[in-house]
C-alpha cells in the first residue's frame, strides 16, 4: 500500500472517497479508532440537537459536487423543494439525511476494508515515504485528526455547574451560554425551547453569515488572494474569519426577540449566578493541542506560524513533500491553506490536491 | 458558485460549444446565416458581460441569478439582432438562446463537476478542457465566418437610370440599385438567396415576381404601375421591408400577395407603405408575419389573411380602406395586435360583410385582438359563419 490516511472521521472519510476514484480499497490504508466516520459528528450534533447541516447541498462527502444531496432529497420527497431551495442558497440537508448519506458511502465505498484501528503516534519521514509507528512506509499520506479537544475557558475549569456544548446535558431553569458561534445560537434557543431563562456572555458580537467563511473563500476566487497574504497578514485574516457566526435569518432571531421581551434572554459581560453554565466555546486551536502534529513539527522543524502549520495551498506540507511523496493536513489543521478547512468543502479541497499530488506523482 | 474570471469564460465558453455547433446545424439545414449570426452574438455578449459585468459585481453568484442574467441577456442578443440587422424567426431565435440557456445550466450544475473533480473549488476552471472548448468555440465560429464570407452572394450595382425589364435574377446575388436606378416591365426572381435592395420598379404584369424560391430578401424597394399585383410571392419565403408600393389606379391587384408558402417557414412584411390595389397584403395559406406597414385607400380590404394562414398581424396602420380594414378568413389564425384601423368606409354594394368594418372574422376562423385602435369605422368588428373573435378582456374599441 502506498497511501495513507490517518484519521477515521468524517475529513479522512471525505479524502477516502476522494482516492477511491483512483485506487482499490486495498490499496490504501485507514488509521483510525473508529470505524464508523460520522461517530465523533452525531455525538456532538446530538448534544447541541442540532437537526439541521449549516452546509448545503454540496456539503456531502462525495469527491464531486454533483449530485448533491438536494438531489437525493428531491429524489427522496419527490417534491422539486429542495432543488429550489438549493438554487436560492435555502437548502441545508437534515443531519438524518446527511448522517443517512455517509452510512451509504460507507457501505458502498470498501471502508471497511481500508480501515485499520489503530491510533497512529508518530509519523517518521523515511526516504520515499513516511513511517507510521510499527505500520510500515508510506509513499502519500493525509493527516486528518480532527479536532484536538473541546475547549473550555480556563476560569470555567474547575467550576462544576459548567458543560460544553458537545457533551450530553439537559437544561437548568436558568443558564447562561457562553460563546457566540452556531453551538452558541443553537444553545440558546434550544435551552429557550426547554423553558430556561438564558444569559448570553460573549466577547464580541457574532458575525452573521450563511456559512463559515464568506462564499468566496470556497473557490480559487477568494483563495487565490488568501494565498498571496503574506504570514502576518494570513494570521490577521485568519483570526477574523474564523470569529464565531452564525446564519442570518428569522429562525435564530425571532424566538430570541420574543425571549427578550420576555424577559428570557439577556447578553451579559461575565458568567453570574446561573444554575447551569454551557460552554459553547468550540475547540482547542493549535497544532500544540494535538501530540501527533506536534512531534511532527519538533522532530522535522517544520514552519508554523502562530499556532498554524504553515502549508503549501493545496494542504501539503512543503517541507516534506516534493514529485515522490506527499505529507498532507486535511481537517481543521489545514486552515492555514483553506480557511473553512473543518468543513466538508475544506475536506474535500484538501483531497483533491492529495489526489492531484498521487496522479501526478513520479513513481506512484 | 464563486467563478475566477478564467472558470467563467471557461465554463461559458464550453457551455456554448453546443449551442455554436447546433447554430452551424441549424444553419445548414435551413441554408440561412441567422443560427450562425445568432450564435455570434450570444457568444459575444456573454463574452463581454461576462468581463465587464459580472466578474467584477459578483463575487458570489447564487444558483437563481442564472435566471434573470439569462433574460437580460436575451434581451440584449435580440436588440443586437435587430440593430445589426440579423433577420430571424423571433421564435427560433429565443428557442435557441432557450436551449443554450438550459444546456448551460446543466452542464454548470451536473455535468462539469462530474467532469472536474475541483470544478466549484477551482471557480468554474475546466483545465485543459476548458481550453480546448474555448478554442474550439472561436474555430467552429471562425470557421462559419469564413464560410459565410466564401459563400457570399456576389453584389451586382444597378446603376441610376431606367432599365428596360423584365429583369430577371437566375442566380444568389445582392441586386443593390444605386440612387435613382429604375426597371421599367419588372423584376422576376429565379434563385434562392436573392437580396434586392433600393430598386424602383415601375410597370410589369407584377412589379416584382416572386416564384418556387427561398430566402429572397426585398429592402426598400418601390413598386408603382403594376397591371396585377405589385409583388407577387408564389411557393417562396421572402421578407420584405421598407417598401413603397403605388397601386392607385389598379383596381384588381394586391399591393403584395402572399400564397402557398406554408412549406417554406416564416415570411415577413414589415415597414412598407402601400396605398390603393384591391388588398394591401393578402397571404393564402401562408405563415407571414405583418408588421409596421401603412395601407391607404384600398377598395377589397386593407390585410387579408386568408385560407388556412397563421401569422401576426401587428402595429399596423390602416387607413379609409373600402369594406374591410383587416380581413382573417376561411380557417385562418391571426394575431391582431396593436393595430391602428382608421375610416374604414362601407361598400356602396350592400354586401352586409363589406358594411365598413374594422376587423372581420370569417369562416371558422379565430382572431385573437389584443390593444388595436379601431376608430371610426361604421363596425368596429364582426364575426361570421363559425368565426372567432376574442379580445383583451380589459380594453375598449371604439
Amino acid at each position: 500500500m502506498r497511501v495513507a490516511v490517518v484519521g477515521s472521521g468524517l475529513a479522512g472519510f471525505t479524502a477516502y472517497q476522494s482516492l477511491r476514484r483512483i485506487l482499490r480499497p486495498e490499496e490504501i490504508a485507514v488509521f483510525g479508532t473508529d470505524d464508523d466516520p460520522a461517530a465523533t459528528f452525531r455525538q456532538r450534533a446530538t448534544a447541541i440537537r442540532q437537526r439541521e447541516m449549516r452546509s448545503e447541498s454540496d456539503g456531502h462527502c462525495r469527491p464531486t459536487s454533483f449530485p448533491g444531496l438536494s438531489v437525493r432529497s428531491a429524489l427522496g420527497r419527490r417534491s422539486p423543494a429542495p432543488l429550489i431551495g438549493s438554487l436560492l442558497d435555502r437548502y441545508h440537508p437534515t443531519v438524518e439525511e446527511f448522517l443517512a448519506h455517509v452510512e451509504r458511502l460507507r457501505e458502498r465505498s470498501g471502508w471497511e476494508r481500508s480501515l485499520h484501528p489503530a491510533r497512529i503516534e508518530r509519523i517518521r519521514a523515511v526516504d520515499g515515504g513516511f513511517e507510521l509507528d510499527a505500520h510500515g512506509a508510506f509513499r502519500h499520506v493525509l493527516i486528518a485528526t480532527g479536532h484536538p479537544g473541546l475547549h473550555v475557558p480556563d476560569e470555567l475549569r474547575l467550576d462544576p455547574r459548567a458543560v460544553h456544548a458537545y457533551e450530553p446535558h439537559d437544561y437548568a431553569s436558568t443558564v447562561t451560554v457562553v460563546g457566540a458561534g452556531l453551538a452558541a445560537a443553537t444553545e440558546w434557543l434550544n435551552a429557550l425551547a426547554a423553558g430556561a431563562e438564558v444569559v448570553s456572555v460573549r466577547r464580541r458580537e457574532p458575525v452573521r453569515r450563511p456559512l463559515n467563511v464568506p462564499r468566496e473563500l470556497f473557490s480559487r476566487r477568494g483563495l487565490a488572494a488568501f494565498h498571496r497574504l503574506s504570514a502576518g497578514e494570513r494570521v490577521e485574516r485568519l483570526r477574523a474569519l474564523l470569529a464565531p457566526s452564525y446564519p442570518p435569518g428569522r429562525r435564530w432571531d425571532e424566538p430570541l426577540a420574543l425571549a427578550q421581551m420576555e424577559d428570557r434572554f439577556r447578553i451579559e459581560s461575565s458568567v453570574n449566578g446561573t444554575e447551569q453554565v454551557i460552554c459553547a466555546t468550540g475547540f482547542r486551536q493549535g497544532f500544540r493541542h494535538d501530540p501527533l502534529l506536534a512531534r511532527l513539527v519538533d522532530e522535522n522543524g517544520l514552519e508554523t506560524v502562530d499556532g498554524w502549520i504553515a502549508l503549501a495551498p493545496d494542504g501539503s506540507v512543503p517541507a516534506l513533500s516534493d514529485g515522490t511523496r506527499t505529507l498532507a493536513l486535511g481537517g481543521v489543521s489545514a486552515q492555514w491553506a483553506f480557511p473553512a478547512a473543518d468543513t466538508l468543502a475544506g475536506a474535500k479541497y484538501v483531497a483533491h490536491g492529495f489526489l492531484r499530488r498521487i496522479e501526478s506523482c513520479r513513481t506512484r | 458558485m464563486s467563478y475566477t474570471l478564467r472558470g467563467r469564460l471557461e465554463s461559458r465558453l464550453a457551455a456554448l460549444l453546443p449551442v455554436v455547433v447546433a447554430a452551424c446545424v441549424l444553419a445548414a439545414a435551413e441554408h440561412r446565416w441567422w443560427p450562425v449570426e445568432a450564435a455570434g452574438l450570444m457568444v459575444g455578449v456573454a463574452l463581454a458581460l461576462d468581463v465587464q459585468a459580472y466578474h467584477p459585481l459578483l463575487r458570489y453568484q447564487p444558483g437563481w441569478a442564472a435566471v434573470p442574467l439569462g433574460l437580460a441577456e436575451l434581451g440584449i442578443v435580440l436588440l443586437l439582432m435587430r440593430a445589426a440587422g440579423v433577420v430571424a424567426p423571433l421564435g427560433q431565435a429565443i428557442a435557441l438562446f432557450a436551449a443554450g440557456w438550459l444546456a448551460a445550466q446543466l452542464l454548470g450544475h451536473a455535468c462539469f463537476p462530474l467532469l472536474r473533480l475541483g470544478y466549484a473549488e477551482d471557480g468554474g476552471e475546466l483545465g485543459r478542457f476548458g481550453a480546448a472548448a474555448a478554442i474550439s468555440v472561436g474555430v467552429v465560429l471562425a470557421a462559419a465566418g469564413a464560410t459565410a464570407y466564401a459563400l457570399r452572394p456576389p453584389v451586382v450595382h444597378l446603376a441610376a437610370g431606367v432599365h428596360q425589364g423584365p429583369l430577371v435574377i437566375s442566380r444568389r446575388e445582392v441586386l443593390v440599385g444605386e440612387p435613382g436606378a429604375v426597371v421599367r416591365g419588372g423584376i422576376v426572381v429565379r434563385a434562392s438567396g436573392v437580396t434586392v435592395k433600393n430598386v424602383s420598379v415601375i410597370g410589369g404584369a407584377n412589379g416584382i415576381t416572386v416564384e418556387g424560391v427561398r430566402r429572397t430578401v426585398l429592402d426598400g424597394v418601390s413598386v408603382s404601375g403594376a397591371k396585377l399585383d405589385g409583388i407577387h410571392v408564389r411557393l417562396a419565403g421572402v421578407t420584405i421591408k421598407n417598401c413603397t408600393i403605388d397601386m392607385l389606379g389598379n383596381e384588381l391587384g394586391q399591393a403584395i400577395d402572399i400564397s402557398f408558402n406554408m412549406n417554406m417557414g416564416m415570411s415577413m412584411v414589415e415597414g412598407c407603405t402601400i396605398v390603393g390595389g384591391m388588398q394591401g397584403i393578402t397571404t393564402h395559406s401562408s405563415m407571414t408575419d405583418i408588421v409596421h406597414n401603412t395601407i391607404t385607400r384600398t377598395t377589397l380590404q386593407g390585410i387579408s389573411v386568408t385560407e388556412m394562414s397563421m401569422g401576426m398581424v401587428m402595429d399596423n396602420e390602416i387607413r379609409d380602406a373600402l369594406g374591410v380594414g383587416i380581413y382573417c378568413n376561411d380557417r385562418s389564425m391571426c394575431m391582431i395586435e396593436r393595430n391602428t384601423v382608421l375610416d374604414t368606409r362601407a361598400d356602396p354594394s350592400g354586401d352586409p360583410s363589406r358594411r365598413g368594418i374594422g376587423v372581420l372574422s370569417s369562416f371558422q376562423s379565430q382572431a385573437d385582438l389584443w390593444e388595436n385602435q379601431l376608430g371610426e369605422n361604421p363596425v368596429a368588428f364582426s364575426s361570421v359563419i363559425d368565426s372567432e373573435i376574442r379580445r383583451d378582456r380589459d380594453f375598449s374599441y371604439r
